[in-house]
């Protein structure tokens, strides 16, 4: 990660919060989104099916809080903007392409770990990109009032859609219930444009 | 009979230039790797690193040119190796991830040297070192679950433990206290010289790497913290740098160093498990046997000497990554209370130690106490992986 502006800090433990800074809430996604990885890696069976529906339902929840809250602001206020975001884009068309193709197949399918480690490339480079080349550039800017509105907004696009439901509150077929990545990424959408005050 | 690199031949110089291309390495997979490759590689790297430097010094003291234009050739083909070993590294990788493997290379290569080591005061030098090397990775460890929210044994894998060793503030000597005294190059077993050179290298690699890349973080705790660390491995460099006997000419200098890379080559090349990182070590090891007999040459030349008077006769036992966990954890419960006087231990702080403690800390509490405290306000708890138990001092475990 690179920067040279400091960050309003949390006053507590003097670092970034993630509900009061977008660049810290989505690098915490991002170390999430490994940790996802790794779980449907280590997984077999049932569990990695499991695994598998958290991440989809994470990396859905997260590229449409990016593409909504973040890639415009980004386009509109950085110099350079629209460029950067653009690559972005590309990058995450790649991974979606990828993940579509992953979400039709059963993980007990020779094919699934195979193209599994390609999305996971594809995402772990996006990712990286977007915090050097900008998010960097987000906290340059300096608007603090910005990051904390842009948190609030990923944050509830977040609550649509938990990576690891409780057991309880969310009952197995409401699980099921949340549906394709199309569905998920839709209700992201919504909470967004009512968190934010835009209609649809 | 073990592998004697003055018996073997390797790639002429002239022949040891690549293009680009052949430079072009494909790094490492970040998630998938043999945490002990990381480890080989940074190794590797600490070692380029000074052989290219020792090698610009020494050639800043040289007035003949021909001297100059074969170190020169000599020291741009250490800095190709250089690149192709650094390079294995991959660009996905945060620099706080890179931090944690440099402090796993920290820990498991110190204590193997220290176990190894014959000489009873080196090895203390190096028992000592590895403690504070084992609470840096402890504190980065740490930091790095609060700013990527991952954890640590997803680079160290549960080869390496994490939890508290001498408590980083504890590292915060005197100057003066830091300095060692040094082998004596007609008596020391060549073994013990190599270990120097080779602990004192990676050393000197993570403080070039903490002291620049430190400032790139934007979250105040990871500026200070390596800050905070970057210091200490500055005495870190004070300690280790100090074992070797200043007595030694630069062509015994040159012809160490050169054995050194040999040596380590030769043993990464026998324990590597990624294919594609062996045949470097194997390409580089035979690049290497080649400047070691140009420098043996040199030695020859302006010392009157037979490199087989400094040299062992064959190298000796595969330098090794592997576990240290029962080792280090009999070392926290034996030596963590140790700090310097002078060029020897003591387990009593003195007072030129308590003026420096005053000094940097001013009473307050510093960074790598700091960053322990803010984990445990955002998360509820401190991050440690104690595979083995709880920790050994009953005091230091987790409240």
């Amino acid at each position: 990660m690179t920067g040279t502006a400091t960050p309003d800090v949390d006053a507590g433990t003097g670092m970034p919060s993630p509900d009061q800074d977008v660049v810290a809430l989505l690098m915490a996604q991002h170390g999430e989104i490994r940790n996802l990885f790794d779980e449907v890696e280590q997984s077999e069976g049932d569990q990695r099916r499991d695994a598998f529906r958290g991440l989809v339902r994470m990396l859905a929840v997260h590229e449409t809080a990016e593409e909504e809250v973040v890639h415009p602001y980004a386009r509109r206020s950085v110099e350079g903007g629209a460029q950067i975001v653009d690559e972005r884009l590309e990058e995450e068309r790649k991974a979606k392409e990828l993940l579509a193709r992953l979400d039709g197949m059963d993980p007990a399918d020779e094919r699934f770990m195979p193209l599994l480690q390609e999305l996971r490339t594809a995402v772990t480079e996006h990712a990286r990109a977007e915090e050097r080349y900008e998010f960097a550039q987000l906290r340059r800017i300096h608007d603090q009032g910005a990051l904390a509105t842009m948190a609030q907004a990923v944050k509830a696009a977040e609550a649509t859609a938990p990576t690891h439901p409780h057991p309880g509150v969310e009952s197995g077929a409401e699980n099921v219930a949340l549906g394709p990545i199309a569905a998920i990424a839709d209700r992201a959408r919504d909470a967004i444009r009512k968190a934010t005050g835009k209609g649809r | 009979m073990g592998f004697n690199p003055l018996e073997h031949g390797g790639i002429p110089l002239e022949r040891q230039i690549r293009s680009w291309r052949e430079l072009n390495v494909a790094p490492i997979d970040a998630d998938h790797c043999d945490p002990y490759t990381r480890c080989r590689i940074i190794t590797m790297n600490g070692i380029e690193v000074e052989a290219i430097l020792f090698n610009h010094h020494l050639a800043r003291h040289c007035s003949d040119l021909d001297l100059k234009r074969q170190l020169a050739q000599v020291r741009y083909t250490e800095a190709q190796q250089q690149k192709a070993v650094n390079w294995l590294l991959p660009g996905v990788s945060s620099v706080l991830e890179t931090t944690i493997a440099y402090e796993q290379v920290a820990v498991d290569l110190t204590a193997w040297v220290a176990r190894m080591e014959p000489d009873p005061y080196l090895a203390q030098a190096y028992r000592f070192g590895v403690l504070e090397d084992f609470d840096h990775l402890y504190r980065y460890a740490n930091l790095f679950e609060m700013i990527e929210h991952r954890k640590a044994e997803s680079i160290v894998d549960g080869l390496t433990e994490v939890m508290p060793g001498r408590p980083t503030t504890r590292h915060h000597r005197h100057p003066v206290d830091n300095v060692r005294e040094s082998y004596d190059r007609r008596a020391a077993n060549p073994l013990s010289k190599l270990h120097a050179l080779t602990i004192m290298a990676a050393e000197q690699q993570t403080m070039n790497f903490y002291m620049n890349t430190g400032p790139t973080y934007v979250e105040p705790i990871a500026r200070q913290l390596y800050q905070e660390i970057g210091l200490i491995e500055e005495e870190h460099v004070t300690h280790y740098e100090s074992l070797v006997d200043p007595g030694e000419s630069w062509w015994e200098m040159l012809v160490n160093h050169e054995y050194n890379e040999c040596y380590l080559y030769h043993s990464f090349m026998e324990q590597e498990s990624d294919p594609k990182v062996k045949a470097i070590w194997e390409l580089h090891l035979n690049m290497e046997l080649e400047h070691l007999r140009l420098a043996c040459d040199l030695l020859r030349a302006k010392d009157g000497r037979e490199p087989q008077e400094i040299l062992a006769p064959e190298l000796p036992n595969v330098l090794t990554f592997e576990p240290n966990k029962t080792y280090l954890r009999d070392l926290i419960a034996d030596e963590l209370d140790l700090t310097t006087l002078g060029t020897g231990y003591v387990r009593e702080a003195h007072e030129r130690f308590q003026q420096m403690q005053e000094a940097f800390l001013g009473g307050e509490s510093a960074p790598s106490d700091q960053v322990i405290d803010m984990h445990r306000d955002m998360l509820g708890r401190e991050y440690r992986m104690e595979t083995e138990g709880p920790h050994p001092v009953a005091a230091m475990r987790e409240r």
